[in-house]
């Protein structure tokens, strides 16, 4: 494997997309006004992990990396960090799910989703 | 032997919380709370069998995918003597804990117990693991199991801090993935020794450099370093008071222990990063124990007071790796060791007037604790032991720090470490001689809590709650020489063998005033809040413009998460820019 120049072998693009995702992402969970929205953001800076890990493996011209019809040693692209993608989903599922039931109780409770009214410890 | 030990301090936890979830509902109530703790012990078990066996690193393969042919495919535990020490102290927390919590948690399927076993194979895998993804996995096991543990009551207070704990992290984990994802890039592995051999070849390269900002970002951020710290004060404060006793005993300094081992075992291959990496550690850590002493300082909430001597025990930990030297390494250890065990005992404490004065406001519970004295017996110890009382594993820690730092000429670090004890400790201090001894009225003051009303189950005993917490302060009172020999034995397999090793002998205050001064400014400051009304108005007066000089500070904690990502992203662009610029 020439893991060395994977990096120069792929363009710029999917770098600048993925500071973009996180960029913008952190910019919104920074300025939310309501829970629900900020979760929606936070789930854009996990945008920005995928598309970093897919781009690492990406190889031009490579295929899937499933050796059911083609014989092993085909050009693929690289299977561990699409294995990487998927742990990520799973972790990314969670936590939004459980960021989401926290918000429900919450808002049950309080009323109100808004982190300017909702605070912990107001002194 | 080893090879079946090896993967046990994991599946032990994990298999037994599938069981309990699927079996709990058929057994009494009691049951659960017997296995959880039965199983903390047998991990505690294995871990000092571990310790005992492991003179050289012992390296496990999962699945037998040994390394062929140069290319790295499986994933591995490497069992050393700080791996499992740090082991040892987590399982010995949770089964404190379990006892603590007996029959404090009366949930259907024992919901607490399945958590709590996560959280610990979490944390266990995190220490033990040496594959980079594979630490990304357990940081998440162990961060999600945190999180739904702090909002567990599902009280309004509770549910806010949980949900700001759970947006800092989250992000944290994102960084830490993106940087593991730009690491693979370059280095086409992901095992720790795969890693450090490809980084030895690109020396200077600035996608190593950037692989190592997030990375380590991710941890500093689950550490609570400042600028990362807003979310622990929330969140310890709030969580049920067996959460918070792992929370500050271990949670906190495992991501510690964890930028350690990253930084000696995979990126110290760079030789661009080391002076950069040492100075931001070193300011970083200032920041953190001095903040984290002056809020400690001036909280009435005891449970947050707590979190804030967190902060600034962390940064302590974090100038111990600061130094970047076996001797700094063996100091963090061992310093770790011996907070996480005070601290648990002190928050243990702090449940104890939850649940039994029915309070948590230092204020409102002046007196309510005369009925309870053996527990007030247990804080003075405890703020003692904070304030850097000469005995025991904390002290044994801060000598073995003020001599690395001398060594590496910081010497300037002993002054840091010494306002952080007694900052920490006058406050504990004062908490105790205010609740127990009825010390220092504050008229008008009591109806001002910081929180809505709180209390926890009473349904326990004082005898059983107390009992844990004193096994903590007595492991934490005698443990010290013996555990500053083994972590200075154990320091050479885990950062490089070709480092000399540190010196055997137990390490000696370097005057032997210092540790008394410190103890007794903490007596002093404790001594000052408690008998305000006595002193001159002059003098009073000039003492509240000092402390309005810290308003800011409290201020900028301020419960709204947008801050808090505000301050993050500071932080992060500092790193940043300290690494590109070098």
């Amino acid at each position: 494997m020439t893991t060395h120049d994977r990096l120069d072998m792929t363009a710029g693009l999917p770098w600048c997309v993925a500071a973009w995702l996180l960029g913008v992402g952190l910019y919104g969970v920074a300025t939310s006004r309501n829970y629900v929205h900020l979760v929606a953001c936070l789930t854009v800076v996990q945008s920005a992990t995928y598309v970093v890990l897919l781009c690492v493996g990406y190889r031009w011209g490579a295929g899937p990396p499933i050796f059911y019809a083609h014989p092993p040693g085909t050009p693929a692209v690289d299977p561990v960090v699409q294995a990487l993608v998927l742990t990520d989903i799973v972790v990314g599922a969670t936590v939004s799910a459980l960021l989401l039931a926290m918000c429900v109780q919450l808002h049950k409770r309080k009323g109100t989703l808004d982190p300017e009214r909702l605070r912990p410890m107001r002194q | 032997m080893m090879s079946i030990l090896a993967p046990l301090p994991v599946v032990l936890p994990l298999s037994i919380a599938a069981l309990l979830l699927i079996f709990a509902h058929l057994w009494p109530a009691r049951v659960p709370d017997a296995i959880a703790t039965l199983t903390a012990l047998a991990t505690a078990a294995i871990c000092v069998l571990m310790l005992q066996r492991v003179a050289t690193p012992f390296t496990y393969w999962f699945g037998g995918w040994q390394p062929a042919n140069g290319l790295t495919l499986g994933i591995d535990f490497v069992i050393d003597r700080f791996g499992a020490g740090f082991g040892l102290l987590v399982s010995i927390l949770f089964a404190a804990t379990f006892v603590f919590a007996w029959g404090y948690f009366e949930s259907v399927r024992a919901h607490f117990h399945v958590l709590m076993l996560l959280f610990m194979a979490g944390m266990l895998g995190f220490s033990l693991t040496h594959d980079l993804f594979n630490m990304f996995v357990w940081f998440e096991v162990m961060g999600v199991a945190g999180f739904a543990l702090t909002g567990y009551r599902l009280e309004a207070s509770a549910l806010e801090g949980g949900l700001n704990f759970t947006v800092m992290n989250g992000i944290g984990g994102y960084l830490m993935l993106c940087g593991i994802g730009l690491i693979y890039a370059r280095a086409g592995a992901l095992d720790f020794t795969a890693l450090s051999r490809a980084i030895a070849v690109h020396q200077g390269d600035p996608v190593v450099a950037a692989a190592f900002c997030l990375v380590v970002t991710a941890l500093l951020i689950k550490a609570a370093v400042v600028p990362f710290q807003f979310w622990l004060s929330d969140a310890h404060a709030v969580a049920p008071s067996p959460v918070s006793v792992i929370f500050s005993g271990s949670m906190v300094s495992i991501a510690i222990y964890g930028i350690a081992r990253l930084y000696w075992q995979v990126f110290s291959a760079d030789a661009a990063i080391a002076p950069i990496f040492h100075r931001l550690l070193l300011a970083a850590g200032t920041a953190s124990t001095l903040v984290g002493g002056i809020m400690c300082a001036r909280q009435r909430h005891v449970k947050r007071l707590l979190a804030f001597s967190t902060i600034s025990h962390v940064g302590i930990m974090i100038l111990g790796v600061a130094l970047l030297s076996a001797d700094g390494t063996a100091a963090m250890m061992t310093y770790l060791i011996g907070h996480g065990l005070v601290k648990g005992a002190l928050f243990m404490t702090a449940g104890i007037l939850l649940a039994l004065c029915g309070g948590i406001d230092e204020i409102g519970l002046r007196g309510h604790g005369k009925s309870i004295w053996p527990a007030g017996l247990a804080m003075t110890t405890g703020g003692l032991l904070l304030a850097g009382a000469p005995v025991g594993i904390m002290d044994a820690g801060t000598h073995m720090l003020d001599a690395a730092a001398s060594r590496a000429g910081e010497a300037w670090v002993i002054a840091v470490l010494f306002f952080g004890s007694a900052l920490t400790g006058g406050a504990m201090l004062r908490v105790t001689g205010r609740v127990f001894l009825g010390l220092g009225p504050m008229q008008g003051e009591e109806t001002h809590a910081p929180t809505e009303q709180e209390d926890e189950r009473s349904s326990r005993p004082l005898w059983l709650m107390l009992a844990p917490c004193c096994g903590l302060l007595l492991l934490a009172v005698a443990g010290g020489e013996t555990i500053s020999h083994v972590m200075n034995q154990a320091v050479p397999a885990f950062i490089n063998p070709a480092q000399p090793a540190p010196s055997q002998a137990f390490p000696k205050a370097p005057h032997p005033l210092v540790p008394w001064l410190a103890t007794s400014l903490a007596l002093a400051i404790a001594a000052w809040d408690l008998s305000r009304q006595y002193m001159p108005r002059r003098l009073r007066r000039s003492a509240d413009t000092l402390m309005r000089t810290f308003r800011p500070l409290e201020a900028a904690h301020s419960g709204l998460i947008g801050d808090y990502v505000g301050w993050l992203v500071l932080g992060l662009g500092i790193f940043a820019a300290a690494l590109a610029l070098g």
